[in-house]
């Protein structure tokens, strides 16, 4: 029998305060994350949360870094903060059997010159304390406060291990005219929108490449029968990679088309299936039902379980997708609502809610529930935009 | 003039969900006709909203609904009559007794390979089970393959009755293995429902 190979790490929990649109959030994360809100609720904010701690760590990354990519700290604090300034984000770090091995920590304001510093970093390893900050060192030297010590692998040394965690953290949010047009974003590298897209595929190994392309291409055929075959070219006078599928048709041979004959849907479907092969950590995906049919959204979250009791690996989504919600096996407490109030966005799993869950045990799919508690409150309004 | 080839009857359908869908056209297919179109799979409620109209739809050409009994009644017929009083002419209404699951685990020997468990574990009457689908997330849990459990049985904390991908792995299975003659042998509602099928398919001829 084979042996059960270890789980990767994952967030249990994530608590923010005024992080953007959030005055307070403290939320259990399951190893499948689907958020869902009205627009402008913060579901991406939330997924920023996230990125922002891959920031820390990233390859030319960094505290300042990341502070300053977002416009500042006035940009990043809720507006409705108030007594306590400070921006804290907070994430427990494990797996179901340990789901707090780690803790992460970091608060952080702005002094008068509008430069960002940190009030508070936190380890916890197994619920003891490694670092706790500001020490005696920030104490005589308060420039140290301007960098994480998560960053520095100097001072990491003794968590290493929650820094390379967030390393592996990926975002996608494919735009279909950013892969066609690889121009728009020369130089960029994993670009989340796709625009380095095809040279990521290009990197890597042939035999992966061509084991993940013959996988992709068997699933595609699901939502695109006429799809026979998917291959990456390079193009000989450029060196620009291409992706090309050959289509069934009435000639015999059929036809090959090139990423910029793809449609919306098949170039969406194609980087996240590749996403989703491509990494260990947890992925965070915008709305992946964007341009695909139905019958293909409301198969993605069994997808996800799949790819997830093979790998262990973590997704967290937002969707506004009936569809997607109508699957049965979506726990519970693997929904997140997110309501806007006066007061910052309430979060919330679908379970922790009395309401919510009287519907739920009544036998309600998650999607009857759901889309309705989250609509936007005078959404009929918008018919009278047209006069 | 040539003879021309005989074409197969084609169904239009409505079920309640994706793996109705999937056991409905292996049935079909079993019999030698194909499934078209196939309507609802947005849970019980809705189809039996739009019942009626599928019946009046069954007037021109043929058509099949499958419902699950579940609880809702003591028996298929008395839930049929209070469902749809009047079949249309090419109407096949089937209720499964009590789910389509049963139907499923009526093909034992394949159903066993599939779950890596023991055969003598399935019963032998799926049709008097009262809960079909918890019967196989119970004998999924039973299964010796790491994956199927964790895919098929609910996590702690959940709130569902199933696992994540129960639906999927279950529709794997329909497609691939198991085997609807072998299963009408085993459940009297699966073996009425084909020789109904049969018989629309000879009045087409």
């Amino acid at each position: 029998m084979a042996t059960k190979s270890a789980k990767p790490l994952r967030l249990t929990a994530l608590h923010l305060e005024n992080w953007r649109n959030f005055t307070l959030v403290d939320v259990d994360l399951q190893q499948r994350v689907f958020l869902v809100g009205p627009n402008a609720a913060g579901k991406s904010n939330l997924l920023d949360a996230c990125r922002f701690l891959h920031d820390l760590v990233a390859v030319g990354g960094g505290f300042k870094e990341a502070v300053v990519k977002r416009g500042g700290v006035s940009k990043l604090r809720s507006l409705a903060a108030r007594r306590y300034p400070d921006i804290a984000i907070r994430v427990k770090i494990g797996s179901d059997e340990n789901p707090a091995a780690w803790t992460y920590e970091v608060s952080f304001a702005q002094d008068n010159r509008q430069r960002a510093f940190i009030k508070r970093e936190r380890v916890t390893k197994a619920g003891v304390t490694i670092i706790s900050r500001p020490d005696d060192k920030d104490d005589a030297d308060p420039e140290r406060l301007t960098q994480t010590y998560l960053e520095q692998v100097n001072a990491n040394l003794e968590f290493r291990a929650v820094s390379d965690f967030l390393k592996t953290i990926r975002y996608l949010h494919i735009v279909p005219q950013l892969i066609r047009e690889p121009d728009r974003s020369v130089g960029k590298i994993n670009d989340p929108y796709g625009g380095d897209f095809l040279e990521q595929i290009a990197r890597t190994t042939e035999k992966t490449q061509k084991a993940r392309l013959r996988r992709i291409g068997d699933a595609l055929k699901v939502a695109v029968p006429q799809l026979a075959d998917l291959a990456l070219w390079r193009d000989e006078i450029k060196g620009t990679p291409h992706l090309r599928g050959k289509y069934d048709h009435w000639r015999p041979q059929g036809a090959w088309q090139t990423e910029e004959q793809f449609s919306d849907g098949t170039l969406r479907l194609i980087g996240l299936l590749w996403a989703i092969l491509d990494g260990t950590g947890p992925l965070l995906l915008e709305e992946p039902e964007l341009s695909l049919h139905p019958e293909v959204v409301r198969f993605l979250p069994q997808m996800f379980a799949r790819i997830q009791s093979r790998t262990g690996r973590q997704i967290l989504t937002s969707t506004h997708s009936t569809d997607l919600l109508r699957d049965d096996g979506i726990g519970f407490d693997e929904v997140i609502l997110l309501r806007p109030s006066a007061e910052g966005t309430t979060v919330s799993t679908a379970y922790d809610r009395s309401e919510v869950k009287a519907l739920l045990d009544s036998g309600l799919s998650m999607a009857d529930v759901v889309i309705p508690l989250t609509r936007p409150a005078h959404a009929e309004q918008l018919s009278l935009f047209g006069g | 003039m040539k003879p021309m080839a005989p074409f197969p009857v084609v169904f239009s359908a409505a079920v309640e969900g994706p793996t109705d869908e999937v056991v409905l056209r292996r049935v079909v297919e079993s019999r030698g006709a194909v499934l078209g179109p196939v309507f609802g799979k947005t849970g019980k409620s809705n189809l039996l909203n739009q019942l009626h109209r599928y019946n009046r739809a069954a007037n021109l050409s043929p058509w099949i609904v499958l419902l699950d009994l579940d609880q809702d009644a003591g028996c298929a017929p008395s839930a049929r009559a209070a469902w749809l009083t009047t079949l249309a002419p090419q109407m096949c209404f089937r209720i499964a007794v009590r789910a389509v699951e049963s139907w499923l685990l009526a093909d034992r020997e394949s159903l066993a390979a599939f779950l890596s468990i023991s055969g003598s574990l399935i019963p032998a009457t799926p049709e008097s089970l009262s809960n079909p689908k918890e019967t196989l997330v119970n004998l999924a849990r039973r299964s010796r393959r790491r994956t199927l459990r964790e895919e098929m049985t609910p996590r702690p904390g959940s709130g569902r009755p199933i696992g994540p991908a129960y639906t999927s792995r279950l529709i794997e299975f329909a497609q691939t293995q198991w085997r609807p003659d072998v299963a009408s042998h085993h459940s009297d509602s699966l073996r009425r429902f084909c020789s109904r099928i049969t018989e629309l398919i000879g009045n087409q001829a």
